[in-house]
């Protein structure tokens, strides 16, 4: 089908569009247009992937000099394997629609341990084990190795795609993992570095979120990418934490260990150096004393993303004269070394700030503030210089080199925190030095800054407001988009009671309540009888699910429920967790039906789909809150608090709502689907927590649906299920949820579409 | 730190928990006890080195590596001596020469290389640079000052925000308790329902309550001195640069009248002009008004424009 979005020719491959695709669209345009950055929620099963690249595609074929390039991040790779599928259709109906031939490049980017064809390195299981191996085999050093000594294996992929791969442009076209293999295999060229060179060129990258955020990746390969780029973030709703992990550092006491020997090899390799080679040294030491030039120009040319741990001043100074030669660096590296040793040895928790651990630093070992801002970099220089091929063995003194950056650089936004033991086990002494980010917007802030358009989009975003906020940057449009619905598909319930009356909650006061528990038990029960196939429920927590278990076991519900329905559990265990997963949807297929007891923010809640029969209901058992005792969460509320003006209360029920969504969401996959919505705490129904839904949640939400007890809810399930069980066909959508070309023509449809959109 | 322990009585930590370790100038190690047997006369030999030691140089070790507590010391004797600025420097690159020199006295001095020659350059060194050793000694470097100032900003503000929630709470806990009395006394003396007055009631908890809401919203970021200077933005303390520029000169404004000079305000009395002009009332003067004023711009008017072009 051939739109008119305000004024854009825009081919959307399939022969029908859900009006609120058609309003997404309108939205995207306005921010493309605007040049500025973007908040978009619309709910899942709505077709938010093939309207972005829809758009997106033809805004680049209509103005190649305004958006030279869509990056494109999403999570995991199944989801980046679906992005370049629905982008394969799009692009085949382009070819069919026009007759021209395609020319856009299009490709995915994922670690070696996807990309690797190397028949030794591939068949390495860790991702860790393959980089360190395909970096001992391509190192430059390695490579003059074996010019003089032919008997030094290389990877002959890499070499084969050295000499002739840089010349020869990648065809166009769309290349998932797959495909970027087989013509790698065809050629006889490395397909990870292939990828790696051809998405400077390429017209759409589709690659996880860590390539654009985690600055220790994002240095390597993102930051040769055009300003002129839209960056699309899907599935955003977590991406605060992404940014906040990709800043934090946690060190331990094998951590510092791991350092040690790695502190005592670069000593031997400098001694053997010096006696062998010196001229390298004194080469390095030339340069360090020069400056760090090359980034500095580099940087000013404005080619490069600009890197959160290598600051601007470092790119301005030369390297300070106290790590100038490599025996005072790793003199200086031991200092620091033993000096944190020193503070890991505690017996209470310790927290404090940047300034506060720079002072003692001074005091206890004479470093000062500037030369710590350098090590990262000095580090790099010298592993460079003693041409060390193994460097994943050297990843724990990076890290501490990382940590010694990012302490001297930022004052505000991080926090130190020692802990002696875990909180789970008093006993045993295990201590952690946490230095955590409390500030997404350090992350993410070199993003917003190159980049032109920024869209943030997900299917839970709700409070839309809150984000701009937490990730200090300023949208120029903020909308929220409904589901547009031939039939009421969804049914949120919020149950508040048990049929004794006793309120049910997660409420810590009343975990260990028999009562609250044997409620829980009925609730489950009752619905097991109604809901045909597929029930999935969530807890808080894997503790309190194995508690409640426990007890159901006690009470002998368990018994009962496994008359009507197969009960499985998520646990920690990824493996086990598939494996259960695996069963549940046989069951599901079966017909045997089968219940999936598993834990927000665990793998399940964030990644499965339940489409149709997998899920008809979702019980959500408490409110997921986090765990409020954790120190690092405390200094992270605190922070908030001060900067940003968010209350704690505020933002823990804004997280904590956001993931009761996520898990609810998992039912309603598409139109076709349909699904209950059970929330089962009395505080869902709360105005505050009621109101952080998404609005497409909300929207079904009447006042007839709160506070229920389990019989009523009963009822209104029975009801709401015999709905749907009927016959449904397409043509009872034709014109309501889905549109025909000419009815989205029309003049009243247009004036409806108008109102999907919701401006925050 | 659990498997050290003392090399001469070889006590380790794990049998007996309350061991001290001890370290002096030569960087090794003797527990408490050995330390106080050894040196009962408060000078010795080091056992494994030979060297002679006090016994008031004995320092507990505070890190695993005795060479980092060695290094240490000699370190803070030698920044002792070599305190430049980086403001005594003219160029970076001087200043960068200058601390490479010092990491190598260092390294010297903790390596026992040239041990003797280095002691001399460090001598030669503080004869030079005397008064500047001396002056240097109260300056803090300018980190260090950076330092000082964030730190102290982190305790105002902490405390700041600790007084500004206690009054909050207090500020609200008090306006509740007014409107629980107040609704006490309607209860009492008011003829309305009580199920009226207890609606009410809740509208105004209601109300208060928002209101609380509204003003923790707007809680303005204190990042701002009241000068409009960010907060955590270091004041250069330098004089500002003198701008060289020419001062204004008034130059009286002179107008072309084309006309016959008129007289000066004060000369219209003598000349007779005001005889012919209507004398100003005590009322009019009373507001600064006089004759000559309006005769004066009378006689302007008149003059101008007579001659031709």
């Amino acid at each position: 089908m051939k739109l008119n979005i305000d004024g854009l020719l825009v081919y959307f491959p399939y022969d029908y569009i859900y009006p609120e695709q058609y309003s997404y669209m309108l939205e995207l345009k306005r921010t493309l247009d605007a040049k500025g950055h973007g908040v978009l929620e619309m709910p899942s099963g709505t077709g938010k992937t093939i309207s972005l690249l829809s758009l997106i595609v033809a805004y680049q074929k209509a103005y190649p000099l305004e958006v030279t390039k869509l990056v494109y991040c999403s999570r995991t790779v199944p989801e980046i394997e679906k992005v370049v599928e629905e982008l394969r259709k799009l692009m085949d109906y382009y070819t069919k629609q026009t007759g021209a031939k395609n020319d856009f490049l299009a490709l995915a980017l994922s670690s070696r341990k996807n990309l690797c064809i190397h028949p030794e390195v591939s068949s390495l299981r860790f991702g860790k084990e393959v980089d360190g191996k395909c970096h001992s085999l391509t190192a430059s050093y390695i490579r003059a190795q074996h010019h003089s000594n032919p008997s030094q294996p290389v990877c002959q992929f890499y070499e084969e795609f050295d000499t002739v791969g840089r010349q020869v442009p990648i065809p166009p076209g769309i290349y998932n993992l797959d495909d970027l293999k087989d013509f790698g295999r065809r050629k006889g060229w490395c397909p990870y570095f292939l990828a790696r060179y051809a998405i400077l060129h390429a017209n759409i990258v589709v690659y996880s979120y860590h390539y654009l955020l985690d600055p220790k990746i994002a240095d390597l390969v993102s930051k040769e990418l055009a300003k002129k780029s839209v960056v699309v973030f899907d599935e955003a709703h977590n991406i605060d934490n992404v940014c906040i992990d990709s800043m934090s550092v946690n060190i331990t006491r094998r951590t510092l260990d791991r350092c040690q020997t790695n502190v005592e090899t670069l000593q031997n390799t400098i001694s053997r150096i010096k006696e062998t080679d010196a001229a390298k040294l004194r080469e390095e030491y030339r340069r360090l004393v020069e400056g760090l030039k090359e980034a500095n120009v580099a940087r000013e040319t404005d080619i490069y993303l600009s890197n959160p741990v290598l600051p601007d001043e470092i790119l301005q100074e030369a390297v300070p004269g106290s790590i100038r030669t490599a025996e005072h660096f790793v003199g200086f590296m031991k200092r620091f070394l033993e000096y944190l040793k020193a503070r890991l040895r505690i017996h209470h928790v310790v927290q404090e700030s940047a300034p506060q651990f720079l002072k003692d630093i001074f005091e206890k070992v004479c470093i000062d503030r500037k030369p710590l801002r350098f090590c990262a970099e000095r580090l790099r220089s010298l592993l460079r210089t003693l041409e060390i091929a193994d460097i994943a063995d050297f990843s724990a003194i990076t890290l501490i080199s990382h940590f010694a950056t990012l302490v001297s650089t930022y004052s505000k936004g991080f926090t130190i925190i020692i802990e002696p033991f875990e909180d789970k086990t008093p006993t045993i002494a295990n201590p952690v030095l946490h230095f955590s980010c409390m500030d997404p917007s350090i992350a993410i802030k070199p993003v917003f800054g190159r980049f032109q358009s920024v869209i943030i989009t997900s299917g839970t975003l709700s409070p839309l407001d809150i984000y701009p906020r937490i990730l200090d940057f300023r949208p120029v449009t903020v909308a929220s988009f409904t589901m547009t619905l031939a039939r009421t598909c969804l049914c949120p319930l919020i149950v508040g009671r048990g049929n004794d009356q006793v309120a049910m909650t997660s409420k810590f006061e009343t975990r260990e309540d028999f009562a609250v528990i044997r409620n829980y038990g009925n609730l489950l029960l009752e619905m097991s009888a109604i809901v045909p196939d597929g029930i999935v429920a969530f807890f808080t927590s894997y503790m309190y699910m194995e508690n409640i278990v426990a007890s159901w076991y006690e009470q002998g519900i368990l018994e009962n429920i496994q008359r009507n329905k197969l009960i499985f559990i998520e646990t920690q265990d990824a493996a086990e967790t598939s494996m259960a997963l695996e069963k549940y949807q046989e069951a599901c297929e079966n017909g045997r039906g089968a219940i999936l007891l598993s834990v927000a923010r665990g793998k399940v809640s964030e990644g499965i789909d339940f489409v149709h029969h997998f899920g008809r209901a979702v019980i959500m058992f408490g409110v997921p809150y986090v765990y409020t005792q954790s120190r690092i969460l405390k200094a992270r509320l605190e922070y908030l608090r001060d900067q940003f003006q968010i209350r704690e209360n505020d933002f823990l029920t804004f997280d904590a709502m956001r993931h009761a969504a996520q898990c609810v969401g998992r039912a309603i996959r598409g139109k076709t689907d349909y699904g209950l919505m059970i929330f089962a705490d009395k505080r869902y129904a709360r105005a505050d927590k009621r109101g952080k839904l998404p609005r497409w949640i909300q929207e079904h939400l009447t006042d007839g649906s709160l506070n229920l007890t389990i019989d009523e809810t009963v009822q209104l399930s029975k009801h709401f299920l015999r709905q749907m069980a009927q016959p449904f066909r397409r043509e009872d959508q034709l014109g309501l949820s889905l549109l025909t070309l000419e009815q989205l023509q029309s003049e009243d449809m247009l004036q409806k579409i108008a109102q999907i959109a919701h401006q925050a | 730190m659990d498997d050290q322990g003392c090399p001469r009585c070889k006590t380790t930590k794990y049998r007996n928990p309350s061991l001290k370790l001890m370290v002096n100038v030569c960087g090794h190690t003797l527990c408490e006890s050995c330390v106080d047997m050894l040196f009962v006369r408060g000078s010795g030999n080091c056992v494994q080195c030979n060297t002679p030691l006090r016994k008031s140089n004995f320092r507990v070790q505070l890190f695993e590596d005795p060479a980092i507590d060695k290094e240490v010391e000699i370190r803070k004797k030698v920044l002792k001596i070599y305190n430049k600025r980086e403001f005594d420097f003219s160029t970076l690159k001087e200043y960068n020469d200058y601390l490479e020199q010092v990491e190598d006295i260092v390294f010297n001095l903790t390596n026992n290389v040239d041990v003797e020659r280095t002691k001399q350059i460090m001598e030669q060194y503080q004869r030079d640079n005397r008064d500047i050793i001396q002056k240097n000694k109260a300056k803090l470097t300018r980190e260090q000052e950076e330092l000082e100032e964030l730190l102290l900003q982190e305790q105002q503000d902490s405390e700041q925000r600790r007084l500004e929630t206690l009054q909050e709470e207090k500020r609200q806990l008090q306006a509740k308790r007014k409107n629980k009395q107040a609704l006490l006394d309607k209860l009492e003396s008011s003829k309305l329902p009580a199920a009226v007055l207890l609606a009410q009631h809740k509208d105004r908890a209601a109300q208060l309550e928002t209101q609380i809401e509204k003003q923790k919203q707007n809680v303005k970021p204190t990042n701002i001195f009241s000068t409009g200077i960010m907060m955590g933005q270091t004041v250069s303390l330098a004089s500002v640069s003198r701008v060289e520029e020419a001062l204004y000169v008034y130059q009286p404004l002179y107008i072309d009248t084309y006309g016959p000079p008129v007289p000066e305000l004060d000369q219209l009395g003598r000349q007779g002009y005001l005889n012919h002009v209507r004398t100003a009332s005590p009322q009019d003067q009373a507001g600064g008004y006089s004759s000559g004023l309006a005769c004066h711009r009378a006689i302007q008017d008149a003059f101008s424009g007579l001659f031709p072009l």
